[in-house]
């Protein structure tokens, strides 16, 4: 009796991940195909003429090579951020689960808060002219390490806390100082959570709309998910052009995730702690 | 000695410098590179691209670098964040009219009154780039535009019918393209923007049975819901809504489906401002010659008038580091040879608002028909948002509700009276 019920649910589960994820990305590859004409209908029809070719090239010179200054900025935005978020989150949620102080307290707060308050755009700005840093690649690091930071944080620090302390006290009994602690014991273990803020927090900076938009302004600053409103307008849209583009965009994380398939898929399900 | 030589030394070496200095500085002149920010509408960036080209070409040792930005929303944002932050480029490109007045013109841009230019800009233009402080503050770019409605000009040929004059003629000859079995009345609510056109478009007939309307709505004492001209654009919304002269899909059909429809003949009508031409001109090029285009008629035949939609303005911000040379690309953009750059790189869309401006012979009908409004005195008028400062966010929202039999006509009219309320009080305007 079982059994059947068993396969209903398996094929609803991947009849409704087709409905939502596959099919809007068939109606992109399709529309990336056609005339700006055609696309401007917005049908599922096959197009009359195929010229994928045509617009990758036409989307890759518009705005003189928009779009491959727009590739390397965004690799090195997410790279960057993503490994500042591991190494400080994990740093910050360790003191925080291990020694409890006067201090616990009101960094809990402000962690809290950088979770709860929404951040202001023109303040922003002004310390980052202050710091000399408007305008620049590693000043939106910054930024996306500060509004990740929050919520890397508590994962790493509800994490920690299932480690057991005796580890961190054999390791000390041994010798090892704070550092080799941190690094050689800890960080190892927490493969499984490093792993899902790797792909939470690269998602979200690589998909990051308007922090760029606010903070990076300029064509030689442009990263991928501002190349879209080059072929979108408020009045005119160019839909073939744009939906190569994202197809354009949409293949880096696809490649990053069947190459790492089954890491990110271990780490998600690997046990906490061995040995 | 030694003390001598190192006076000497240092002498020389001042000297030095100051030559390379004085040596140098007329190089650096000749390198100035103006920033310049646009919107991202292809036709905007195409126009920018010809005009920088053709500036460069006639002022050597002046390089521009084209930046664009969003649109709607999100571009006004983008447009205040950088002015406040003092990181606006060198020259700006932004609409004129009330949300020129929303940026603060005072403040933040340059006082361009004295520009020799400004002789040759028209007196109507130079009124929506104008300061609170009677100061003008910006250049024409772009063609002034139509608000009406654009026609088939087959299915008129067809079915024998004529330009309407008044709304009683529009609402005749709908009943028989209806009657032929096509939709008489295209609508796109799939983008709100587009449905604002019946108000919007109808300011001419408004301002011409209450001539104090903007005057007296700026300063609170007149109403859209207590004035029953003003009241007119919302009940025609509603009467085509109930007679049944939608396109089936009018609830989300876009403006580029709008556009094909009108060109293709799958609609008669589509309230619309002129700039569509140049959609269609890419979207249908071959029936670019099949629309036409006529102002949304008032009651009366006899006053028969178009609502003017002025073009976007150039900006010098106060923080540029280069204010003369922008000035100069100003000054190439308000010249006959810059509206000649315009017209070459976007084809014509309307009559530009520079003195001497002409336009190419063979212009698509639907801007051949915008001519005659503008060659005859009183038959233009401005649309609301350029004699008034203050325009509701939520307009949009409120005639899509309205169009598509939501809400009464009079429910929205008052509607947008209390949505107008809160931007009015924002800007600070006496009476509110």
């Amino acid at each position: 009796m079982r059994r059947p019920i068993h396969i209903w649910g398996g094929i609803a589960a991947i009849l409704i991940t087709t409905v939502v994820f596959i099919v809007p990305f068939l109606f992109i590859v399709v529309n990336a195909m056609k005339s700006s004409r055609e696309a401007a209908m917005r049908s599922f029809a096959m197009p009359a003429v195929w010229r994928l070719w045509d617009n990758l090239v036409e989307v890759i010179q518009t705005r003189d090579y928009m779009v491959l200054t727009a590739f390397v900025n965004s690799t090195i935005l997410t790279v960057a951020s993503v490994t500042m978020l591991v190494i400080f989150g994990a740093m910050v949620g360790y003191v925080l689960q291990r020694r409890p102080s006067i201090w616990t307290g009101p960094a809990n707060f402000l962690i809290l808060a950088g979770l709860i308050i929404p951040p202001a755009v023109v303040p922003t700005i002004w310390l980052l002219q202050g710091l000399g840093l408007f305008k620049t690649l590693h000043g939106l690091i910054l930024i996306e390490v500060a509004y990740g930071l929050s919520f890397s944080v508590l994962l790493f620090r509800a994490f920690i806390a299932t480690i057991p302390r005796e580890l961190d006290e054999a390791a000390i009994i041994d010798g090892a100082g704070p550092m080799r602690i941190f690094f050689g014991i800890i960080l190892p273990l927490l493969r499984p959570v490093v792993v899902t803020v790797i792909v939470v927090q690269s998602v979200a900076i690589f998909n990051d709309f308007t922090n760029p938009l606010y903070y990076l302004p300029g064509n030689k600053n442009a990263t991928v998910q501002l190349t879209l409103y080059n072929f979108l307008s408020q009045f005119n849209t160019s839909y073939n052009l744009l939906f190569t583009d994202i197809l354009l965009i949409t293949i880096p994380p696809l490649i990053v995730y069947i190459f790492f398939n089954r890491q990110i898929v271990a780490g998600l399900t690997a046990g906490a702690v061995k040995g | 000695m030694t003390l001598r030589t190192t006076r000497r030394v240092l002498i020389a070496t001042a000297a030095g410098l100051a030559l390379t200095t004085a040596l140098s500085a007329p190089a650096y002149a000749e390198d100035v590179t103006l920033s310049y920010l646009v919107d991202n509408a292809p036709s905007t960036v195409a126009v920018a691209e010809q005009m920088i080209k053709d500036f460069e070409a006639a002022n050597p040792g002046i390089k521009i670098e084209l930046e664009t930005r969003p649109g709607g929303g999100d571009g006004d944002n983008i447009v205040k964040t950088r002015l406040a932050t003092g990181e606006m480029t060198d020259v700006f490109l932004y609409n004129s009219g009330s949300l020129f007045q929303a940026i603060n013109p005072t403040q933040n841009l340059v006082d361009l009154s004295g520009e020799p230019w400004q002789a040759d800009v028209l007196d109507s233009f130079k009124t929506v780039v104008t300061a609170p402080d009677g100061t003008v503050r910006g250049a024409p770019i772009g063609a002034a535009m139509g608000g009406g409605i654009l026609y088939n000009i087959p299915i008129y040929k067809e079915l024998g019918l004529s330009v309407p004059k008044s709304w009683a003629e529009f609402m005749a000859n709908n009943d028989k393209i209806k009657a032929a079995g096509k939709a008489p009345v295209i609508q796109t609510f799939g983008a709100t923007w587009t449905s604002q056109l019946f108000v919007l478009g109808d300011f001419f007939n408004v301002q011409a049975s209450v001539p104090t309307f903007a005057a007296d709505y700026t300063a609170n004492k007149a109403k859209y819901a207590s004035t029953p001209a003003a009241m007119k654009g919302f009940e025609r919304q509603e009467e085509i809504f109930k007679a049944g002269d939608l396109n089936a899909d009018f609830a989300a059909a876009t403006f580029e489906e709008g556009a094909t429809k009108v060109a293709t003949g799958e609609g008669a009508h589509y309230p619309m401002l002129t700039f569509a031409v140049s959609t269609i001109q890419q979207l249908a090029p071959e029936h670019l010659n099949d629309v036409g285009f006529f102002a949304i008629p008032g009651d009366d035949a006899a006053s028969n008038g178009l609502t003017v939609w002025m073009p976007a303005g150039l900006y010098i911000p106060e923080t540029s580091k280069h204010q003369a040379e922008a000035k100069k690309f100003l000054a190439f953009a308000a010249s006959i040879a810059g509206c000649d750059s315009q017209t070459a790189a976007g084809g014509a869309t309307g009559p530009y608002l520079v003195k001497g401006c002409t336009l190419p012979k063979d212009v698509p009908p639907a801007v051949a028909d915008l001519l005659p409004y503008f060659q005859q005195d009183g038959t233009t008028a401005p649309a609301l948002e350029f004699v008034s400062p203050i325009k509701g966010p939520s307009l949009e929202q409120i005639t899509v509700e309205v169009g598509s039999g939501i809400r009464s006509a009079a429910d929205g009219a008052a509607l947008y009276d209390e949505d107008v309320k809160k931007q009015a009080q924002q800007l600070g305007l006496p009476g509110w």
